[in-house]
C-alpha cells in the first residue's frame, strides 16, 4: 500500500479545520441562493412584463452575468470596488455578493421561464370559473411555477456550493485554503499529503453537494 | 495600457487553446457516455454513472488540484497545460452526456420502431431518425454548456497557467495596476465569450424552426 | 408593492451597471488612473489610524498562511511562524486581539492599499517601487535571493539555465522582478502561492526555484534531495512591516516599537523560538536585523 499520506488528517485539530473550511463554503452559498431566491422571484415577475426599458435593462444584467466567469466578477468586487467606490468590503462579504448578484440573475431567468411555461387559456379557464385574479395565482399559477422552480433552485445550491471553491483565490480561508496550509505545516513530515488532502477535500464537496443533486433529481422525477 | 496588451493577448490564445481542445474532447467523452447510458451496456453504465455523479458534484478547482499537486505525490505526473485539457474534459463529459442522454430520450421508440419497419437498419435508423432530432432539442443546454466551460477555464490560474485570469493577478502583484488588469479582463473574456453567446442565441432560434415536429 | 418592487430592482442593477461603468470609465481615463499619487489618495481613505485600531480593541495583521517556518498554520489551526510571533508581541503592547489575515505575495500591496488589512508583516522584502506604493517601518530581518535546485542537477549560476529550463517563481515576489528585469529570457514558471510552487517543485516542475534564500534554505534544509546553489543573488534586502501609504501615527508607533525591542534583543528570541529548528543556530546573525540597525 502506498502512502497515501493520510495521517496527516488525524493530526491535532485537521479533520476539524477542513470540515469548518467546508462550512464557510456552504455558509456563503447557503446565504447567498437565500438571497439569489427573493430577489430571483422578484426578477422573474418583473421580467414579464412587457416594459422595453425592463426589457433591455434584464438582458443586459443577464448577459453580464451569462459570460462573465465568476471568478473575474469576484475580483472586480474584492479588488475593483474599493479602488472604484472607495467602499471596503471582506473577502467572505464579497463574495455573497458576487453570489448573490450571479444567483438572482440566474433565479430570474427560471421563474420568468416558469412563469410564461403556463399556458394562457389556465388564466382563463380560471377566471371562466369565477375565480378572482389573486385566486388563479393562488391556487392555478404559483403551484405550478414553484413545482417547476424548487427542482431547478436546488440545483443551484449545489453549482453554488461548487463554485465558492473559487472564494480561496481572494483569500477567504475555506475548505481548499485550509488544506493548503495543512499541506504546507507538514511537509516533511508527510510528504505525500498532498494527495491526501486534495483526494479528502474531493470527497467532501462530493459529499456535500450529491445528496442534494440526488434530491432535485427525485423532486424532478416525481413532479414531472 | 497598451503595453500589457501582448501580455493578455498571448494569455488569450492560451485560454481559447485549452478552452477549445477540452471542450471537442468533453463532447466526445459526452456522446461515448451518452450512446453506452442509453443502449444500457453492462458494466460500462454503472462506471458512467459514477463517473457522472463525481465530476457533476465536485468543483474542477478541486479536481484540478488533484490532478496537477495529488497524482504525482503517487507517482503520476501529468503537465499543467494536459490538466487543463483532462480536467475540462472530464468534467464537460460529465455535463454533455447528461444533456445527449435527454435529447436522445426525447425521441419517442415508436419511432425508431417504425423506421426500423420501414427496412432501415439500426444504424440508418440512428443517423437518419434519432440523431438529428437529439441534436436539435439538445442544442440551448448544448451551448450553455460551452459557455459555462469556457467560463472555468478562469481556475486554470490555480494550476499555473498563463491565463487572462493569472495574468491579470501577476500584473497586479507586479506593477499594483489593479484598474488597467482588471480592465482588460472584462474586455478580453468579452472577446472570448460574447460571440459565442450571441452566435449561440442565433443557432437556438433557428434551431428551434428546424426542429422536427416540435 | 409592485413598485417597490421596481426601485428595488431598478437600484441593485443601476449599482451594478455603475460598477461596471465605473471600470470601462477607469479604462478610459487612463492618465488618472496610471497616476500612482491620486490613486493612492483615493484608497487612503480605507486606513485606520493607530487610535482608531486601539479603541477598536483589534488590528488586523496580512501573513502568509502558507510559508513555514515565517508564517503558517498549525496543526491546531493557530497562526505561527517568525512573522507571526513578531505580530503576537506588537498586538500584546498595543493592548489589543490580533486578526491574522492569510495574504497571498501578489496581494499584499493591494491588501494595504484598500484599507483590508492595518498592516502587513507577511515577509515583505523592501523595494523602491513598492515604498512607492506602501509605507514600510524599519526592517527586522535581512534577505536576499536565493536558488535552489535538484541535487542532481544544481544550478549554481543562472548562466545555466537552458532555453527550455523553467524556473519556478511566486507572482509578486521579488525573484519575479528580478529575473523578469534581470533576465528576461529565462523561462519562468509562476504560482501564486507558497503551497502550489513547493508541490510542484516536488512534483518535478521546474530546475530550479528561485526566491527569497531564506525560504530557499528552508526548503533545503527540510526536504532532503534539494540543494541551495546560489545563496545570494542581485542586492541584499531587508524585510519590514508594511503600513498604508500615509499611515503615520501606526508606522511611527512601530518604529518606537521595533527600537525598543532591540534593547531585549526580541528578534534573537523570536528567532530562536521560530527559526532554530529549521536553521540552526548558523543563521541567527546574519537573518535577524535588531533594533531597525542595519550594519
Amino acid at each position: 500500500m502506498p502512502d497515501l499520506g493520510l495521517e496527516v488528517l488525524f493530526k491535532g485539530i485537521n479533520m476539524q479545520r477542513l470540515l469548518e473550511g467546508l462550512w464557510v463554503s456552504m455558509r456563503i452559498s447557503l446565504i447567498s441562493v437565500a438571497i439569489s431566491m427573493v430577489l430571483g422571484l422578484l426578477l422573474g415577475a418583473l421580467m414579464t412584463r412587457k416594459n422595453p426599458v425592463i426589457k433591455v435593462l434584464t438582458r443586459i444584467y443577464l448577459e453580464i452575468v451569462r459570460v462573465m466567469p465568476q471568478m473575474v466578477l469576484l475580483f472586480i468586487a474584492f479588488f475593483g470596488a474599493t479602488r472604484v467606490l472607495g467602499i471596503d468590503i471582506d473577502a467572505e462579504a464579497a463574495s455573497i455578493f458576487v453570489f448573490s448578484f450571479w444567483g438572482t440573475a440566474e433565479m430570474g431567468d427560471l421563474v420568468r421561464s416558469a412563469l410564461i411555461s403556463i399556458p394562457k387559456h389556465q388564466y382563463e379557464s380560471g377566471a371562466a370559473l369565477g375565480l378572482t385574479e389573486r385566486q388563479v395565482y393562488y391556487h392555478i399559477v404559483i403551484p405550478q411555477t414553484v413545482r417547476r422552480l424548487i427542482p431547478n433552485s436546488i440545483n443551484l445550491i449545489t453549482r453554488m456550493i461548487k463554485t465558492t471553491s473559487l472564494v480561496m483565490m481572494i483569500g477567504v480561508v475555506e475548505v481548499l485554503k485550509v488544506g493548503q496550509q495543512i499541506i504546507e505545516a507538514n511537509r516533511s513530515s508527510s510528504p505525500n499529503a498532498a494527495f491526501g488532502i486534495y483526494l479528502t477535500v474531493f470527497v467532501l464537496y462530493f459529499i456535500a453537494c450529491w445528496p442534494i443533486s440526488m434530491l432535485a433529481k427525485f423532486l424532478e422525477r416525481k413532479w414531472n | 495600457m497598451q503595453e500589457y496588451l501582448p501580455l493578455f493577448t498571448k494569455a488569450m490564445w492560451l485560454t481559447l487553446r485549452i478552452g477549445w481542445m477540452g471542450i471537442l474532447l468533453s463532447i466526445v467523452i459526452g456522446l461515448v457516455t451518452a450512446l453506452i447510458r442509453h443502449f444500457n451496456v453492462p458494466v460500462l453504465k454503472q462506471i458512467t454513472g459514477i463517473y457522472i455523479e463525481l465530476f457533476r458534484n465536485t468543483p474542477l478547482l478541486v479536481q484540478l488540484f488533484f490532478m496537477y499537486y495529488g497524482l504525482p505525490r503517487l507517482g503520476v505526473s501529468i503537465s499543467a497545460e494536459a490538466c487543463g485539457v483532462l480536467g475540462l474534459a472530464l468534467l464537460g463529459g460529465a455535463y454533455m452526456a447528461e444533456v445527449f442522454r435527454s435529447g436522445l430520450e426525447s425521441i419517442e421508440p415508436i419511432q425508431s420502431e417504425s423506421a426500423l419497419s420501414l427496412g432501415m437498419n439500426h444504424a440508418q435508423v440512428m443517423r437518419h431518425i434519432i440523431l438529428p432530432q437529439a441534436v436539435s432539442t439538445s442544442v440551448p443546454a448544448f451551448i450553455a454548456n460551452i459557455i459555462f466551460l469556457l467560463k472555468e477555464t478562469s481556475v486554470f490560474s490555480a494550476i499555473s497557467l498563463m491565463d487572462l485570469m493569472f495574468t491579470a493577478k501577476d500584473l497586479i502583484g507586479l506593477y499594483y495596476k489593479t484598474i488597467e488588469s482588471l480592465t482588460l479582463l472584462v474586455i478580453f473574456y468579452l472577446i472570448i465569450l460574447l460571440p459565442v453567446s450571441i452566435i449561440g442565441s442565433i443557432i437556438e432560434r433557428r434551431m428551434r424552426y428546424a426542429g422536427f415536429g416540435a | 408593492m409592485k413598485k417597490k418592487n421596481l426601485v428595488k430592482r431598478i437600484a441593485t442593477l443601476g449599482l451594478t451597471l455603475s460598477l461596471s461603468a465605473g471600470l470601462l470609465a477607469g479604462c478610459g481615463n487612463s492618465t488618472g488612473a496610471a497616476d500612482k499619487s491620486s490613486d493612492a489618495t483615493a484608497s487612503n481613505a480605507g486606513f485606520r489610524t493607530l487610535d482608531e485600531i486601539k479603541e477598536s480593541g483589534e488590528i488586523n495583521i496580512g501573513v502568509f498562511s502558507d510559508k513555514a517556518p515565517f508564517g503558517y498554520v498549525d496543526e491546531n489551526g493557530e497562526y505561527q511562524g517568525y512573522d507571526v510571533y513578531f505580530g503576537n508581541k506588537l498586538g500584546e503592547d498595543l493592548g489589543v486581539k490580533v486578526n491574522y489575515v492569510s495574504t497571498e505575495a501578489a496581494s499584499r500591496v493591494e491588501y494595504l492599499q484598500t484599507g483590508k488589512v492595518d498592516l502587513i508583516l507577511a515577509n515583505f522584502t523592501v523595494t523602491d517601487e513598492r515604498a512607492e506604493q506602501v509605507d514600510f517601518a524599519l526592517p527586522y530581518m535581512n534577505v536576499a535571493l536565493g536558488v535552489v535546485s535538484h541535487e542532481d542537477n544544481v544550478i549554481t549560476s543562472l548562466d545555466q539555465i537552458g532555453e527550455d529550463d523553467q524556473v519556478i517563481v511566486i507572482s509578486g515576489t521579488t525573484a519575479e522582478t528580478y529575473l523578469t528585469e534581470n533576465k528576461p529570457e529565462i523561462k519562468l514558471q509562476k504560482f501564486d502561492t507558497y503551497a502550489a510552487a513547493k508541490s510542484a517543485f516536488e512534483n518535478g516542475t521546474g530546475v530550479a526555484w528561485a526566491n527569497d534564500n531564506t525560504e530557499v534554505i528552508a526548503f533545503a534544509k527540510e526536504n532532503p534531495g534539494y540543494t541551495v546553489g546560489i545563496e545570494e543573488l542581485g542586492e541584499k534586502d531587508t524585510i519590514a512591516p508594511a503600513v498604508t501609504k500615509g499611515n503615520d501615527t501606526l508606522k511611527n508607533w512601530i518604529n518606537e516599537e521595533i527600537e525598543t525591542l532591540g534593547q531585549d534583543k526580541f528578534f534573537h528570541k523570536d528567532y530562536e523560538a521560530t527559526l532554530t529548528d529549521t536553521y540552526g543556530a548558523d543563521y541567527e546573525d546574519t537573518l535577524v536585523v535588531e533594533g531597525g540597525k542595519t550594519e
